[in-house]
């Protein structure tokens, strides 16, 4: 079946066939070609091949190309640029060293190429992000966009107020908007400031506050945000005040109201003291009166305003009228004796006798009335101005100043006395209740050492035979026990003695028994007025001796000193004590010897208190009271406690770590079991 | 496509295809030869241009059931001619044609009995999930132009096929 389409398609298929082929070169025979050409200069300019080897391309052509790709992207990697023209690296990168010498707009940085309307828009991205965001922090920025903070800065510098409507500070960025919700944080918190203050505390606390309110989506703000818009606040005289140092800020609401109160005082009074100006604040006060009221006089204590030395000089000369005044008068001789002889040495004979009297006088009223001020003693204050009043009758220039004032000293001084008299007896009253609290603690632990004592001195008679062993068991008591009840007693003594005299004594070493060092302990004793004194001494030295009987004695005999207010008292037994100590114990050596001492105490009906190395005397002496076996326990602990000591000594020398022996329950069974005949 | 030579996949893709479903006893068969020739006319002239016009066909029968011609290749800078013909089966184009050169019958082991070349394993099911977009310029250029790239070489290096120049003939049986 064949119709015409078919026919034409043949015809067509037939030509197609029929037709020349075109005649094409082979990719190597081009390569041939270019190069042979390329050889004889008909192609006389540089001309480079892609990687993959299937194109040629010029220089002008791949710069050509780099340029459109950086418009297309705004910033391109020069990795990335070489993939795309398919030329290798190193032409790539000559070129573009071409494109960013010839171009203004092109940065090459770090192996890109980034061009100015790239930053343009990257500015115009930050912007909408500030506007949301309120704050932004530039490392957080200069991650996200791959590059250094210092680009990233010079970028926003170059763009803030225009592209970028905000601040930039302390590496943050802010929104004009935040920096004038702080702005007025900041001037909120500087006009609040009344005193002198160090703003750098001012800012800290800022800073806690916005984070407070902010909470986390906050960035937080530097210190050095807030100095800079307090600067500019401060610059456009929003608050007022000095700085200096940029960081000790002075309101001037602070410096008028100093200001205003020195005035104030001074036109009352017509002097005002150091003391007060230091107490404003001020502390340079003879540089800061004098530069302001020149004609003002300027004593050792005080300023004073000329004004008053008239007040003074009529109240000098009616007091000498009056004659009341005499041993002021001989004080204020002495005193001006010595100011003529400094005068005189300076050799400013300026300065007549009459001004030295009231310049001295002067001094001499201004403590008066000062120190009256003190004692709330207002109404000497008022008569003594009475009388200076009165005086204003007389003149000037009296030749006896002496005679002139007695009468105003012998009205002064006993005011003063009695003050003094009513402070000393405030402070005597206060010492009363600690004496009395030192009073019954003294009493109650030198009771209880003083009662071991005797239980142990008791014992002692067991081994007056055996003389190592008496020997070793005194020093024992003499070593350990009756230090501490003298030193305690002897330093509460001397806070005692002081409190008495009315000495003001601290309180931190009352509650514990104390430890002198035997050259501290007579120097002390040594301190304390007359008999008792001897007698401490005695004690001192019996401690250093060999018998406990000899320190018992002295001991006996101090507390029957009058001066002594330490009463002994007599020995009473406890046995309950003991046997209660002994089931609760959990050292191995100390229950030892507590044992030891329960059993003493029950056979003999004498306690005994036995350092180790008599222990094992005393155990031997137990020999003939116990039965075989509980015998045997008991040197068997010994024993065991010796080794166990031993060991401990060679492995560590801790003795606290001994632990726990297989025997005491044993032992402490032996111990219990015993003690019931206890009487 | 994998395994298949570049060049031979970008030509391919080339290649009209063919849309109507019709074998030689089918109704549909002359708008089938019709699409036929088209594709075979934009093959030849894609060929005749890029310098690759390998082979001369024409229908041998007014059917369009019998096709003739001649292929040839070009190895050492020498043209090897062959006689090519085949028959379109009568399951097209579900069925491939089979192409045969019987000049070179039992000369080569890739080819069987009657001079029908043997193609790659992965040619029937490439030809299987195209039909029936594939057609006779399809099969040349999927079949037997890989093969005479493949084979001609061989033949002529191990001198079963001489070139016609030669005054030897091909070895005959």
């Amino acid at each position: 079946m064949m119709d015409d389409e078919l026919l034409e398609l043949q015809r067509q298929f037939e030509f197609a066939q029929q037709a020349k082929s075109s005649i094409r070169l082979s990719e190597r025979n081009l390569i041939e070609f270019v190069q042979k050409l390329h050889e004889l200069r008909f192609i006389d300019f540089d001309l480079l091949h892609t990687v993959s080897g299937k194109e040629y391309i010029t220089p002008e052509q791949l710069r050509y190309e780099i340029v459109s790709e950086v418009e297309k992207l705004g910033r391109v990697s020069l990795i990335d640029l070489a993939d795309t023209t398919g030329v290798d690296l190193y032409h790539v990168e000559k070129q573009t060293e071409h494109a960013v010498a010839d171009n203004p707009g092109y940065m090459l940085i770090q192996g890109e190429i980034i061009s100015e309307r790239h930053w343009d828009s990257v500015a115009e991205e930050i912007n909408e992000r500030l506007q949301e965001c309120s704050q932004i922090a530039l490392a957080e920025l200069a991650t996200q966009l791959h590059i250094g903070v210092e680009l990233l800065t010079s970028v926003l510098e170059a763009r803030l107020g225009t592209v970028v409507k905000g601040r930039l500070e302390g590496g943050q960025l802010y929104t004009p908007a935040y920096v004038a919700r702080v702005s007025a944080m900041v001037r909120g918190a500087a006009r609040g400031i009344t005193v002198p203050t160090n703003l750098s505390a001012l800012w800290s606390s800022l800073k806690h506050l916005l984070q407070e309110i902010d909470g986390a989506s906050g960035v937080a703000v530097e210190g050095s945000f807030f100095q800079g818009l307090f600067n500019i606040q401060l610059k456009e005289c929003q608050i007022l005040g000095s700085l200096r140092a940029g960081i000790y800020w002075t309101p001037s609401v602070f410096s008028n109201a100093q200001k205003e109160c020195i005035d104030s005082l001074f036109s009352q009074n017509s002097f005002i003291n150091y003391e007060t100006l230091n107490k404003l604040g001020i502390s340079q006060p003879v540089q800061f009166l004098q530069s302001r009221y020149p004609d003002v006089l300027a004593l050792v204590n005080a300023f004073v305003h000329p004004s008053l030395t008239e007040m003074v000089n009529a109240a000098v000369e009616d007091a000498i009228e009056h004659g009341s005044c005499d041993a002021f008068v001989k004080d204020l001789y002495d005193r001006l004796e010595k100011e003529l002889e400094i005068f005189n040495a300076s050799g400013s004979s300026s300065m007549s006798l009459s001004d030295d009297v009231s310049s001295a006088s002067d001094t001499k009223m201004t403590h008066d009335s000062s120190a009256s001020l003190e004692l709330n003693q207002t109404p000497s204050e008022s008569t003594g101005k009475r009388i200076v009043e009165k005086g204003s009758k007389k003149k000037k220039g009296i030749e006896d100043p002496l005679t002139a004032l007695k009468p105003l000293a012998n009205y002064l001084r006993p005011l003063l006395l009695n003050s003094m008299k009513e402070k000393w007896k405030a402070i005597l009253m206060e010492n009363a209740n600690k004496m009395k609290q030192i009073l019954d603690d003294m009493q109650r632990k030198v009771d209880e050492a003083f009662l071991n004592l005797q239980l142990y001195e008791k014992a002692l008679e067991l081994f007056d035979e055996d003389q190592s062993a008496s020997v070793v068991l005194h020093w024992h008591l003499l070593g350990a026990l009756a230090p501490s009840i003298a030193d305690s007693l002897f330093i509460n003594l001397e806070i005692y003695n002081k409190l008495k005299s009315g000495l003001q004594v601290d309180n931190s070493q009352n509650s514990e028994l104390f430890y002198l060092s035997p050259g501290e302990r007579i120097g002390l004793v040594k301190t304390f007025p007359g008999s008792l004194s001897k007698k401490a001494i005695a004690v001192a030295e019996s401690l250093e001796g060999k018998r406990l009987e000899t320190f018992m004695v002295a001991l006996r005999d101090l507390a029957e000193d009058r001066l002594a207010i330490i009463k002994f008292c007599t020995f009473y037994s406890s046995p309950y004590d003991l046997i209660s100590q002994v089931s609760a114990e959990t050292d191995p050596i100390s229950l030892l010897a507590k044992v030891v001492s329960l059993l003493y105490g029950q056979f003999h009906n004498k306690a005994l208190q036995a350092p180790g190395r008599a222990i094992s005397v005393a155990v031997t002496r137990l020999k003939d009271k116990l039965d075989e076996s509980a015998y045997k326990v008991l040197t068997d602990y010994r024993e065991a406690t010796v080794t166990l000591l031993a060991l401990v000594a060679a492995s560590s020398g801790d003795v606290s770590t001994l632990g726990f022996l297989p025997e005491m329950p044993q032992l402490k069974g032996l111990a219990l079991t015993t003690s019931q005949s206890w009487s | 496509m994998e395994g298949w030579d570049p060049n031979t996949k970008s030509t391919l893709t080339q290649i009209p295809l063919l849309t109507v479903k019709a074998g030689p006893r089918d109704g549909a068969w002359a708008q089938r030869l019709k699409e036929e020739y088209k594709a075979l006319i934009a093959y030849t002239q894609m060929n005749k241009s890029n310098d690759n016009d390998w082979f001369r066909i024409s229908a041998a029968n007014p059917e369009g059931t019998r096709w003739t011609g001649k292929c040839w290749y070009v190895h050492n800078l020498l043209k090897y001619e062959f006689d090519l013909q085949f028959d379109i089966p009568v399951t097209y184009p579900a069925t491939a044609p089979e192409i045969e050169l019987p000049q070179l019958d039992r000369k080569t082991q890739k080819m069987y009995r009657g001079g029908k070349i043997c193609l790659t394993v992965h040619f029937k099911p490439l030809w299987a999930k195209n039909c029936p977009r594939f057609g006779i310029a399809h099969a040349l250029c999927l079949g037997l132009a890989p093969w005479l790239a493949a084979e001609v070489p061989i033949l002529v290096d191990s001198g079963m096929v001489k070139h016609k120049d030669d005054a030897a003939s091909s070895a005959e049986a």
